[in-house]
């Protein structure tokens, strides 16, 4: 069996990319099973999807905890410890990485084991298609090559799982042609030992019962919600140009997470270790004095602390 | 002709942040631009009654984007849960446990799965029982945190993951949206408005005016949802102005009853707004669906019928 565990942001497609990679798998005449995680949908939240494929029938359930293959299509993940993309992986374990950086970069800075490859496919998507979120078929296309499986069944698992979501014929065919564009840039990568590893169960920590006269869980600090930070959910930063600001305070009173001040001078301050780049100030600035940014330094100019 | 007393001038909206940043909710939530909006009048001396819903997000154990009070309940029971908090402080200051000016409001935070749907029947007993205390409802048409399914709030010819188009039903949801300021006006609560946090100085203004009043203060906040509605995430303000624009979302108050019409729309047509969103693009491909479209127009138009006249 080939365990693979996508992690992502909501919205950026890790679930869909599940689905297309167990779907190739099947049409290769795999035994397969693709599922993601039950939780809050949300966007900009960490997500993780799971494909498991075989030639034999497939037991095991749920989450993956010893991954073969873990694909990471947000490089802020790596850091945030909500993500738990460690989870279970060895020196054996291939670790794709979404970034423009040198694979070595990722391991100097994230520090983790496994066999890490990258390629900036958010950098692809915005290049065909415009838009910083349609990246769940080139992310299945990377774990297709990655796992061994062929063009032919990717590109009808791309069609089914694309069209089951409501997208348009064409734009199907465009994700097919850019997807395999990502497949050729990407290395088949063997796993290492051919013998099949031992099945590891997945250790579940059983709750101890608490009686409910106990209390329920109680948070006792007051706004401490600012110690977590969301500036990882960016792909684009606004950035002012003074000189065109007008300091009419719109990007202050319409930013839904507050995290824009107004200065003595009447000039926004943007924070943005909270600012989850929305872009509704650069939207709604009259003068266009707030203008959208690409996030750098490998995809992720802010990372956690 | 009604007029903004308190909130003239965009530079009067407070400085001062009450929500703070750091949840989970979704970047560009136009329900978390309401209620960052409306706390800015409500202040820090609040106890919130939260209905499960994607505002659970805001206080997630074990960090909180309050720096007062935060109550969690399930989605039936809000309003009930704010009875008992408003009972318990009414018990303390009695006692003279508590004094008078350390009292606090009370907030229910609902979505709209909760208020249009499960909580209806605890609502409908705190407006009978003139319960002292805000309800908040953040409306993004459908069961959102649980990924977009159908509920009472959806309106005609949206696309829910359970009410998707097709063959059967080319225009989706078939059912019309719930009228639920007309439920709540029907129990003569002293103050409802609904508001939308494009127009951010009728939103500040109804909440100082609902400070005025004892009992059920009641609020129906447009949440323009990109995940859920599908459209990008910075065009939050640019979906809930058409929707006001358009006549679909009207800005009103009724007071003890009596309905005045906050801001009278020039009402573009409501393509203008169902274009800009995802849920509706099978309106609009792979074709046109004209009796989907005109039906929506026409509900709007006889809504407003009456109201232009009056006006007139």
């Amino acid at each position: 069996m080939y365990a693979v565990r996508f992690h992502g942001r909501g919205g950026q497609g890790a679930k869909t990319a599940s689905r297309i990679l167990g779907t190739a798998a099947f049409l290769s005449g795999y035994v397969a099973q693709d599922s993601p995680i039950y939780g809050a949908e949300r966007r900009g939240a960490p997500v993780a999807a799971f494909t498991r494929f075989g030639r034999e029938p497939i037991r095991e359930r749920g989450v993956i905890a010893y991954p073969d293959l873990v694909v990471v299509a947000d490089a802020s993940l790596l850091e945030d410890p909500a993500a738990r993309v460690s989870d279970g992986i060895t020196d054996q374990t291939i670790l794709f990485v979404n970034s423009p950086l040198h694979a070595e970069q990722i391991r100097t800075q994230s520090k983790l084991p496994g066999r890490i490859m990258t390629l900036g496919v958010t950098e692809i998507a915005l290049q065909h298609f415009g838009q910083r979120e349609a990246i769940s078929a080139l992310l299945g296309a990377v774990a297709a090559r990655l796992a061994g499986l062929q063009q032919e069944p990717l590109r009808q698992a791309i069609a089914r799982e694309l069209g089951d979501l409501g997208v348009a014929p064409p734009i199907i065919e465009r994700n097919q042609t850019v997807a395999l564009m990502c497949y050729e840039s990407v290395q088949v990568m063997a796993r290492e030992s051919a013998a099949e590893p031992a099945t590891r169960a997945t250790i579940f920590h059983t709750p101890v019962y608490e009686s409910p006269c106990r209390g329920t869980a109680r948070i006792s600090a007051s706004g401490n919600s600012v110690l977590r930070e969301t500036g990882g959910w960016r792909t684009f930063r606004p950035v002012l140009v003074a000189d065109k600001c007008n300091g009419c305070w719109l990007c202050f009173v319409y930013c839904p997470d507050g995290v824009i001040a107004m200065n003595q001078d009447d000039r926004p301050v943007v924070d943005y270790a909270h600012c989850k780049g929305c872009q509704i100030c650069v939207h709604e600035c009259p003068t266009h004095a707030l203008v959208a940014e690409r996030e750098q330094e490998g995809g992720v100019a802010w990372t956690a602390k | 002709m009604w007029q903004r007393e308190t909130f003239k001038k965009i530079k009067q909206i407070p400085r001062e942040e009450h929500v703070l940043p750091g949840t989970a909710l979704c970047a560009g939530c136009g329900g978390l631009e309401a209620l960052r909006l409306a706390a800015k009048v409500l202040g820090d001396h609040v106890v919130y009654v939260n209905a499960a819903g994607c505002f659970t997000m805001l206080a997630a154990y074990p960090y909180t984007s309050f720096k007062g009070s935060w109550l969690y309940t399930t989605m039936g029971s809000a309003p009930a849960g704010a009875q008992g908090v408003r009972d318990a402080l009414d018990v303390l200051i009695a006692k003279g446990r508590l004094p008078k000016s350390e009292d606090v409001k009370v907030v229910v935070l609902g979505g709209d799965g909760s208020t249009y749907d499960m909580a209806l029947s605890s609502t409908s007993g705190a407006l009978h029982r003139k319960l002292d205390f805000y309800y908040i409802c953040y409306d993004n048409e459908a069961y959102g945190n649980t990924g977009m399914q159908l509920s009472p709030a959806t309106p005609y010819a949206a696309r829910t993951a359970t009410s998707p188009c097709s063959v059967q039903h080319p225009a989706a949801t078939t059912q019309e949206k719930k009228d639920i300021f007309e439920i709540w006006r029907a129990h003569r609560p002293p103050y409802i408005a609904t508001v939308a946090p494009r127009y951010p100085l009728d939103l500040e203004e109804k909440f100082v005016r609902a400070a005025a009043f004892t009992g059920p203060k009641m609020f129906l906040a447009l949440s323009a949802c990109p995940t859920g509605w599908v459209y990008d995430p910075g065009e939050t303000p640019e979906v809930a102005k058409l929707a006001v624009e358009t006549g679909l979302w009207p800005l009103k108050e009724a007071i003890n009853g009596v309905v005045t019409h906050t801001y009278i729309p020039k009402r573009k047509p409501v393509e203008a707004y169902l274009k800009l969103q995802g849920r509706f693009r099978h309106l609009f491909e792979p074709t046109v669906q004209t009796d989907a479209i005109r039906h929506i127009q026409e509900r709007v138009d006889a809504y407003w019928q009456p109201v232009t006249k009056e006006q007139a």
